[in-house]
C-alpha cells in the first residue's frame, strides 16, 4: 500500500500512508486511538475506497470495489467486534455471504464442516462446526472468524485488536497459533495498542500517528519505551506497558506507607442478586466493601455481570436481593438522583453512550448532573453564566482540548471525552466513585492522565471501585482486587498478593486455588449481542 | 424508537440555528413544489391555486379570523407535543386527549349549576387539562412501568377516547331536542367572547400566552434541560440522575393536558356544545405543526399559523378552483416528509 489517503469530510484519517506486508510475517500495526490503524486496514479490505494511493498484491495492482474483491484476492479480516449471526451455526456463518451460500443444503454443509474441522486441527483452532454461535465464548467466536477467513483461502489475515476481548489466558493461547499460520506462509496484520504483544509476537512493527506513518521497525531493534514515544510523539512516564506493573505515582508510595487507621467503609454491597436484560441471572450474591481512600478493583472479562453491577450500584437497575449501602446509609431503594446527592459518581464503561451527550456542548456535559443546583441555577432557572464559568475552570484544570466550551461533545476524541466525564465527576463533592473500563480504547498519554486522576482522587479520600477487564490496570491501581466471573465474585487479593497468573486464570473461570487444564468453555455467553 | 427520527434541535448554536431555519424554509419550498404536482394531477393550476389559498387565508380579515380559529387548537396541542417530542416521548394520542379534555370540561360546564361564568370557564379549563392529562398519564404509566411503546398505546387510546366521548354525547349528555347528535348546549355566559370585527373567539389568546411559557420551560429551566437530555441520550440522562420513568409520565401528562385544554377551548369557543365533529383531526395535524415548528415554541406558533392557513386557504381554493379538499391533506403530508428529510441535511 502506497501513499494511502483517506478523508472523512474535513477530517484527514490517513495522510499518505505506506505499508508493506511480506509473505509469512506477522506485522504489528501500532498507534493511538484515531491514528488510522483500523481505517488503513478497512481500505485494504475494500470497506471504503482510498481517496489517493495504490494497493498492489503479489506485484499486481489491486482494485477493490468492496470486501468481495478483497476476499477474492485472498484478504481476510477479523474485526474487533465480530461479524457473526448468533442464531446460525458455525458452518452456516462460514458460508454466509458466499455466492449461492443460501442454497447450501445439509450435504454441502457437511463438506463445509469437514473442511472446518480439518483447518481447526491444523492450526489448533478447534470449534464444533454445528454449534450455534450464541453458545460460544468470545474466544471461540474469534476462532470462528479466523477459521472463516482461512476457509476462504485468505493469504493475508488482518486482526483488529484480537486480544481486546479475550482473557489473558485466551490471548496466550491465540498468539502461538498465529505463528503457526505465518509459518505456513500466511501474512498476518496484527492491530493493537498493547506494546508487549507486538514486541513478543511480531516480525515487524509499523507505528502510525495522526494518520501518518512514523516508522517500521523490527522488535529486536526497538523497545517498548521507544514504541510508546513513537505512538504518542513524546515521552511517556507510563512504564507499566513495558514491565507490567511498574507504574507508581510518587504520591501513592508515600501514602501506602502510612498505616491506615480503621478505614471507614463508604460503599458496601451485601448479597446483591440481579437479572440481566435477558432475564437470566447476572449477579449472584455479590458482596464487597470499598473504604475511603482505597481503590478496590473488580477484574473480569466483559459480560460477566459488570454492567449490571454498575447499574445496580447507581440505582438504574433494581436488584432482586441484597443491599447497597453508601456512606453508612442504606440506599437500596433510593433513586439515582438521591445517590448522586450522597456523593456517588459513575464513570460508565461506555462513555459515549452513557457518559456524554454528544449533541450537547462540552460546557453542558461538564455540569449536566448538577443542573438545577446552586450555583448553576435553582429549581426553575438556569444560570448560563455560572455553567460556562465552571466549564472553563474544569477545561483548564483537566486540560481538555476544545476550541470553545460550546463545542459539541460528540466531536471530542476518546481521551478528551474521558477527560470530560472525569472532570464532571471529580469536579463534584464526591465520596465514592465507580469507574468502569476507564481507559478502554485510550492511548497511552490519556491512560496516564486517567490513572493519575484516579490516584489523586483516592489520595483525596474518595472510595473508588474500579471495574476493569485490563489486568495491567488493576495491578497498577488497585489496593485490593476481586474477580467477577459469571456474576459471582471469586477470590480476593490484597495489593501485596497480586499474582498475575492466578487473577488471569480466575477471570477465565478457573478457581484461584485449583489449576485446571480443561477450563469451562462456555464463558460469557451473555456477551453475544 | 422505531418510528420517525424526530427533529431534535441543536442547543443554542447560531450556525446550527441558521441551518435549521434554512432547511425548514427549503422544506416548505420543496413541499409547495411537490404540492403543485398534486394540484396538476388533480386538474388544477398550481400558481393560481396557491394564490387563492394565500388570498383566502391571509387576504381578508374574515379569512384571517378563520385562520386564527384553526390556529388556537393546533398551537395549544402543538406546544405540548413539541415538549414531549423533545424528550423523545412520542405522543400520537393528542386527538383522544383532546376529546377527553373536551368531555371533562364540557361536562363540568353543562352539569355544574354555577352562574359565576368566569369561574365556570376556569373550572372547565382545569377539568379539560385534568381529563386530557389523565388520558396521557395512562400512556406514560404503561411505558414507564412495562415498557409499552407509547406510539401504539397513545394511538389506540385515541379511538377509545373518541368512543367514550361519543357515548357520553349520545347518552348521558345528549340533547333530546337537537336534531343532530350533540350534547346540550353550554350556558351562553360560559362561551368565550369573540374579538370585534374578527369573527374569532379569544381562545387563541390561551395559545399565545402559552408560547413564552413553554419557551421558558423548554429553554430556561432545569426541567426543560433534563427533557432535552433524555431526548438526546436517555442512558446518559439516567446516569446523571434523571428519573426517566417519571419524566415520561410527566411529559405525557403535560402534552395530554394541553391537548385537553385545546379541547375545552374548542367547545367553549366554537361549537358551544359537545359534538362528535368537534375536532377536524387537530390532534394529528398538531404533530405536523410540532415537527414543522422544529419543536421550538416560536416555531410551533409560526407552523400553526402556516398550517391553519393551508387548511383555510385550501378550503377557499378548493371552492374557487373546484379541487378536492384532499389535496390540502396531501400537501400537508408532503411537508412532513420534506421537513424530516431536510432535517438530515441540517445536521449533516
Amino acid at each position: 500500500m502506497e501513499g494511502i489517503v483517506k478523508r472523512f469530510g474535513s477530517v484527514v484519517a490517513l495522510g499518505g500512508v505506506d505499508f508493506d506486508l511480506r509473505p509469512g510475517e506477522i506485522h504489528g500495526l501500532l498507534g493511538e486511538n484515531g491514528a488510522g490503524k483500523t481505517t488503513l486496514m478497512n481500505v485494504l479490505y475494500g470497506l471504503f475506497p482510498a481517496d489517493a494511493g495504490t494497493i498492489s498484491f503479489d506485484g499486481r495492482p489491486l482494485r477493490l470495489r468492496g470486501p468481495q474483491d478483497a476476499i477474492a484476492a485472498g484478504i481476510g479480516m477479523v474485526h474487533q467486534h465480530y461479524m457473526l449471526v448468533p442464531t446460525l451455526t458455525v458452518a452456516e456463518n462460514t458460508v454466509l455471504g458466499e455466492r449461492g451460500g443460501a442454497l447450501l443444503g445439509r450435504r454441502s454443509l457437511e463438506a463445509v464442516a469437514a473442511r472446518l474441522r480439518e483447518l481447526g486441527e491444523r492450526y489448533g483452532l478447534g470449534v464444533d462446526p454445528f454449534a450455534r454461535v450464541w453458545q460460544l465464548s468470545v474466544g471461540e467466536q474469534q476462532r470462528v472468524e479466523i477459521l472463516r477467513a482461512l476457509y476462504r483461502d485468505a493469504r493475508v489475515l488482518v486482526l483488529d485488536e484480537p486480544t481486546a476481548l479475550l482473557t489473558p489466558f485466551e490471548a496466550e493461547q491465540l498468539l502461538p497459533k498465529l505463528q503457526t499460520m505465518a509459518a505456513e506462509g500466511a501474512s498476518i496484520v496484527f492491530i493493537t495498542h498493547h506494546l508487549e504483544e507486538v514486541m513478543a509476537w511480531t516480525n515487524r512493527i509499523t507505528v502510525l500517528r495522526h494518520g501518518k506513518h512514523v516508522a517500521t521497525v523490527r522488535p529486536q531493534e526497538t523497545s517498548t519505551n521507544e514504541l510508546a514515544r513513537m505512538m504518542v510523539g513524546r515521552d511517556v512516564t507510563l512504564v507499566r506497558l513495558a514491565t507490567g506493573t511498574a507504574w507508581q505515582p510518587g504520591s501513592a508510595d508515600a501514602r501506602r506507607e502510612k498505616p491506615v487507621a480503621a478505614p471507614t467503609p463508604v460503599l458496601c454491597a451485601e448479597g446483591l442478586e440481579a437479572l440481566g436484560d435477558r432475564g437470566t441471572p447476572a449477579l449472584r450474591d455479590v458482596s464487597f466493601l470499598v473504604a475511603a481512600g482505597e481503590i478496590v478493583a473488580i477484574a473480569g472479562v466483559e459480560g460477566n455481570g459488570q454492567s449490571e453491577l454498575e447499574e445496580v450500584l447507581l440505582g438504574i437497575r433494581t436488584p432482586d436481593a441484597g443491599r447497597v449501602r453508601l456512606a453508612g446509609g442504606d440506599v437500596t431503594t433510593l433513586d439515582t438522583a438521591s445517590r448522586l446527592k450522597r456523593g456517588l459518581g459513575l464513570v460508565p464503561s461506555d462513555r459515549y453512550r452513557r457518559g456524554l451527550i454528544r449533541e450537547l456542548s462540552v460546557a453542558h456535559n461538564l455540569v449536566f448532573d448538577r443542573i438545577g443546583e446552586a450555583p448553576f441555577g435553582t429549581r426553575f432557572t438556569l444560570r448560563k453564566r455560572s455553567i460556562l464559568a465552571r466549564a472553563v475552570e474544569l477545561i483548564e484544570q483537566f486540560s481538555i482540548r476544545v476550541s470553545r466550551p460550546e463545542q459539541a461533545a460528540g466531536t471530542l476524541s476518546g481521551g478528551n471525552a474521558q477527560r470530560v466525564v472525569l472532570a464532571r465527576l471529580l469536579g463534584r463533592d464526591l465520596r465514592c466513585l465507580i469507574v468502569a473500563q476507564p481507559t478502554r480504547g485510550l492511548d497511552v498519554g490519556a491512560i496516564e492522565f486517567v490513572w493519575e486522576q484516579l490516584d489523586a482522587a483516592r489520595n483525596g479520600g474518595v472510595a473508588i471501585l474500579l471495574v476493569s477487564t485490563d489486568l495491567d490496570e488493576v495491578m497498577a491501581l488497585a489496593d485490593r482486587c476481586h474477580v467477577i466471573y459469571e456474576g459471582r465474585l471469586v477470590g480476593e487479593w490484597a495489593r501485596g498478593e497480586f499474582d498475575r497468573e492466578r487473577i488471569g486464570l480466575a477471570m477465565g473461570g478457573v478457581r484461584a486455588d485449583v489449576r485446571e487444564t480443561d477450563r469451562p468453555t462456555a464463558l460469557a455467553k451473555r456477551d453475544v449481542r | 424508537m422505531t418510528t420517525v427520527e424526530l427533529a431534535l434541535p441543536h442547543v443554542s448554536r447560531r450556525a446550527g440555528q441558521i441551518r435549521t431555519i434554512g432547511a425548514t424554509l427549503a422544506a416548505v419550498a420543496l413541499g409547495l413544489a411537490a404540492g403543485s404536482i398534486l394540484i396538476v394531477i388533480a386538474g388544477g393550476r398550481p400558481w393560481s391555486t396557491y394564490r387563492d389559498m394565500a388570498g383566502g387565508a391571509y387576504g381578508s380579515l374574515f379569512g384571517f379570523g378563520a385562520v386564527l380559529v384553526q390556529t388556537a387548537p393546533l398551537l395549544v396541542i402543538g406546544l405540548g407535543l413539541a415538549l414531549a417530542f423533545r424528550g423523545r416521548v412520542y405522543n400520537i394520542g393528542a386527538e383522544g386527549q383532546f376529546y377527553i379534555g373536551a368531555l371533562a370540561g364540557g361536562a363540568a360546564v353543562i352539569l355544574l349549576p354555577l352562574r359565576l361564568y368566569p369561574l365556570l370557564i376556569a373550572l372547565a379549563m382545569v377539568a379539560g387539562i385534568v381529563g386530557g392529562g389523565a388520558w396521557g398519564w395512562v400512556v406514560g404509566k404503561l411505558r414507564a412501568r412495562w415498557g409499552v411503546n407509547e406510539v401504539i398505546s397513545s394511538l389506540l387510546l385515541n379511538y377509545i377516547g373518541i368512543f367514550v366521548f361519543s357515548y357520553a354525547v349520545r347518552n348521558p349528555l345528549r340533547d333530546p331536542e337537537a336534531s343532530s347528535l350533540a350534547s346540550k348546549a353550554v350556558p351562553d355566559g360560559s362561551r368565550l367572547p369573540t374579538f370585534p370585527h374578527l369573527f374569532t373567539h379569544v381562545g387563541i389568546l390561551v395559545g399565545l400566552a402559552l408560547v413564552p411559557l413553554v419557551w421558558y420551560v423548554m429553554d430556561r429551566t432545569p426541567f426543560g434541560f433534563r427533557v432535552r437530555m433524555m431526548g438526546l441520550n436517555a442512558d446518559a440522562a439516567r446516569v446523571a440522575g434523571v428519573d426517566t420513568s417519571r419524566m415520561i409520565v410527566r411529559l405525557m401528562v403535560i402534552s395530554g393536558g394541553l391537548a385537553g385544554l385545546a379541547g375545552i377551548v374548542q367547545v367553549l369557543g366554537v361549537q358551544g356544545r359537545l359534538e362528535t365533529t368537534l375536532s377536524q383531526g387537530y390532534g394529528f395535524t398538531a404533530i405536523v405543526v410540532a415537527l414543522l415548528g422544529r419543536l421550538r415554541a416560536v416555531g410551533v406558533l409560526l407552523a400553526a399559523l402556516f398550517v391553519s392557513g393551508l387548511i383555510v386557504g385550501g378550503q377557499a381554493a378548493s371552492i374557487d378552483q373546484g379541487l378536492p379538499y384532499a389535496i390540502v391533506l396531501g400537501i400537508q403530508g408532503v411537508f412532513v416528509v420534506f421537513v424530516l428529510v431536510a432535517d438530515r441535511f441540517a445536521r449533516a
